[in-house]
Order: C-alpha cells, then structure tokens, then sequence
C-alpha cells in the first residue's frame, strides 16, 4: 500500500546530536537540504561570474537574467529607493526559489514546505520592515493605519482593520509558501501512491496526473518564490515610501 | 466490474492512509523547530554575505561594462558617421571643383586647339598655294620648252627621215621652217 504522503515531509536526526543551552541543534536533512540549495545557489553564481564576457555564455547569462529579473522587480515594486536591499531581497528570492526546485527532485527534502521556515523568514522580513518605516519615519509610520480619504465614521474601523491586516503578513505570507509546498507536495504523492496501488490496469490515469501535476508544482515552485520576494518588495515599498 | 471494484477499494484504502497521515503533521512537531531555525539563520546569512559582497558586485559590474562598452561604441559609431559624413561632403565638393575644372580645361584646349589648327591650316595653304604658284610656272616654263624641243626633236626626226628616204641631205633651215609652220598648226591641238 502507499506509504504516507506525509513522510516525506519528516524531519530526522542526521549524524550526532548538538545541543547548545539544552537547545537541540542537531544537524537534520532539513539542515541538509538548505545547505544543498545555498550551496547550488553558490555554484552557480560562482560559474555565472566566473569569466567577465562582453558576450555572455549560457550560465553567466541565466546569473545576469535573475540579476536584472530581481533588479527590475524591486524598482517596479519599491522604486529607487529600496536599492539597498537589493542583496537581501536577491538572497531571499533565490534560496526559496531553489529550495523550492530541489524539493521537486524525488526523494529530496522541500525546505520550504516547513511552517517553521516560512515562518522565520517572514517574522524577519516583518520585524525589518518595521523597523526601517520607523527609522525612516519615525511616529509619522503610524499613519499606515490611517488612510487618506476615508469618511470619518468609518475611521475607527478601517483604522482597526489595516492593523490586523499589517500584523497578519508575516502569517499570510509564511503559510502561503509553506501551504503551497505542502500542498502540493502532498498532492504529488497521493497520485504517485494511486498509480501503485492502481497498477498497470488502472494506474495510467493517474501517472498522467502525476506528470502534470510536476509541470504544474515546477511553476508553483516558481511562482511561490516569485510571490514571497515580490511581497517582501510591496512591504519594503510601505516602509519606505509611506503613501498608502 | 472487477476492475473499478479495485479502484474504489484502492480509493478506500488511500482516504485512510489520508486520513491517518492528518493525524501526524510532522511540520507542526517542535522537536527539531530550533534546529531548522538555527541551521536556516546559519545558511542564509552565510548565502546573503556571499551573495552581497561577493556575486552581486561582481554581476553589477560586468552589466555597467557592458552597458558603457555598448554606449561607448555607439558613440564612436556615431562618430564615425559624423566624420565619414563630413568626408563625404569634402569629397563631393572636391569632386565638383574637379568637374568645373576639367570643363575649363577642355575649353580652353579646345580653343587653343582650334587656334592651332587654324593656325597650321593658314601656313598650309599659304604653302601649298605657293607650291601650286611654283608648280604652275614651272609647268608653264616646261610647257615653253616642251614646244621648243618639240621643235627641234621633229626637225631632226624630219632631217633623218628625209635622208633616210631620198638620201639626200636638206637645208636645215628650210626644215626648221616646215616643222614650225605645222607644229604652230598642231600643237594647239595637243597642248
């Protein structure tokens, strides 16, 4: 019978135990798995830079298309002002654009498709963003709460309303990569488990679904890092530009 | 029949290994949470370092080189342009001089020319009248001293035929006398 679908997603004990503080900090495949992608991440821009072309080849050609992909995204979104964290934004966009690519290699491990992850990486971006508005503004970032042409009956409410929207980013934006990850992950497995236990008669059907449920999950990967970067980029533009 | 039979128990089976699965989210189990945690914060700082003052810069830079190599030739190519449109310009004016030129050259050839033959064609006449002037005397005077010899040919011709036929010799002058009477009778015919 199928195993379950949700092994894959089972965190374990790679080699000895650390714990600092009595704090475990083992190291697991999930740690396995970053260190996988950040490492392709490194070797392929290690290669994407490594000859100066004025007519770049292959590989220094995709390094400079995610290069101008990202730049473009963050000048469209947050405009000029938000060039500072350009590194940080490339860096995020590309780890959980490969995380997301490595865990669609079977019997690898989706880093992204813990909560957990999602969550840390969010809760940093929120934490920044907060952080910048009020440096950059200081009290005056409070107007964010406050939009501009909104009768005043309904002040309070709206008022209330922006507040709970601004404090559940870090959770709309974590379980969305996390939910999608899972999701479809998940998706992938029961089909696989379907053909199977479905066998040669019946199991056709499914391992149709089965491949096009790949193609589809690769733009999902896709587009999930997409959504994650392009939102840090909505929030950054919040924070620094300050009209809402 | 049999064969969607085993599809729905197949069905059945997997909604419970689901439903099991439910049960046990491994993502919602804190036991290695601080781990992933750590080990995330480890490897992203590491990757954005690296990625931040290492990749990043070095990419920038070789897009801008690009960039200004691209501007830099299109300037230079527009330069070029520029000059060759200059040249262009010198060479057709150049070119223009030359032909008003070579209009007044061949002009004034022309007319030199034309005098020179006019020139030489005067000389020429003036020579060949002269020659012809001469020519004519000296046609004339052969003419004079054709008549003369004629003369005196016939009179001897005259002298030797008479001697020859009646074997006596004649009086020249009576001879001379006869010849010049029928020669001034006939040499208008002939002359």
């Amino acid at each position: 019978m199928a195993s379950n679908p949700m092994q894959q997603f089972s965190v374990h004990k790679i080699g000895p135990e650390i714990k600092i503080a009595g704090i475990d900090l083992s190291f697991t495949n999930a740690s396995l798995f970053m260190i996988i992608s950040a490492s392709i991440i490194l070797l392929f821009l290690f290669f994407g830079t490594k000859e100066k072309k004025i007519v770049p080849d292959k590989i220094q050609l995709i390094a400079e298309m995610f290069y101008t992909f990202v730049a473009k995204m963050i000048s469209d979104t947050a405009g000029s002002k938000a060039k500072p964290y350009f590194p940080f934004i490339f860096s995020l966009f590309m780890f959980v654009l490969f995380c997301n690519m490595v865990g669609m290699l079977p019997y690898s491990f989706t880093v992204t498709s813990h909560i957990i992850v999602t969550l840390i990486l969010a809760l940093f971006i929120f934490i920044a963003v907060t952080i910048i508005g009020f440096v950059k503004h200081g009290f005056k970032y409070l107007s964010i709460f406050v939009p501009s042409g909104v009768p005043v009956v309904l002040l309070p409410l709206i008022t209330v309303i922006e507040i709970i929207s601004y404090l559940s980013r870090p959770v709309s934006l974590s379980v969305r990569l996390f939910a999608n990850m899972m999701a479809g992950h998940t998706m992938l497995k029961v089909f696989g488990g379907f053909v199977i236990s479905l066998g040669l008669l019946g199991g056709w059907l499914p391992l149709g679904f089965s491949i096009a449920l790949t193609g589809l999950e690769i733009l999902v990967a896709f587009l999930q890092a997409y959504v994650f970067a392009i939102l840090t980029c909505i929030y950054l533009n919040d924070a620094l530009n300050l009209h809402h | 029949m049999k064969r969607y039979l085993n599809f729905f128990i197949a069905l059945i089976a997997i909604q419970g290994d689901l439903y099991a699965a439910e049960a046990g989210m491994p993502q919602l189990d804190p036991k290695y949470w601080a781990s992933q945690a750590f080990w995330l914060i480890l490897v992203f700082t590491v990757l954005y370092f690296s990625i931040s003052k290492f990749y990043l810069p070095k990419i920038k830079n070789n897009l801008d080189d690009r960039e200004n190599r691209i501007k830099d030739d299109i300037e230079d190519a527009n330069k070029s342009k520029e000059l060759s449109e200059s040249k262009l310009k010198e060479y057709e004016k150049i070119l223009e001089g030359a032909k008003k030129e070579v209009i007044k050259i061949q002009l004034e050839s022309k007319a030199k020319l034309d005098k020179d033959i006019h020139e030489k064609k005067e000389k020429i006449e003036k020579e060949i009248e002269k020659e012809l002037i001469q020519a004519q005397k000296e046609i004339s005077e052969l003419k004079k001293n054709s008549i003369s010899d004629i003369h005196n040919i016939s009179r001897e011709i005259a002298a030797n035929i008479i001697e020859n036929i009646s074997g006596d010799k004649l009086n020249e002058s009576s001879i001379k006398a006869a010849v010049e009477e029928i020669s001034k009778k006939n040499v208008g015919k002939y002359l």
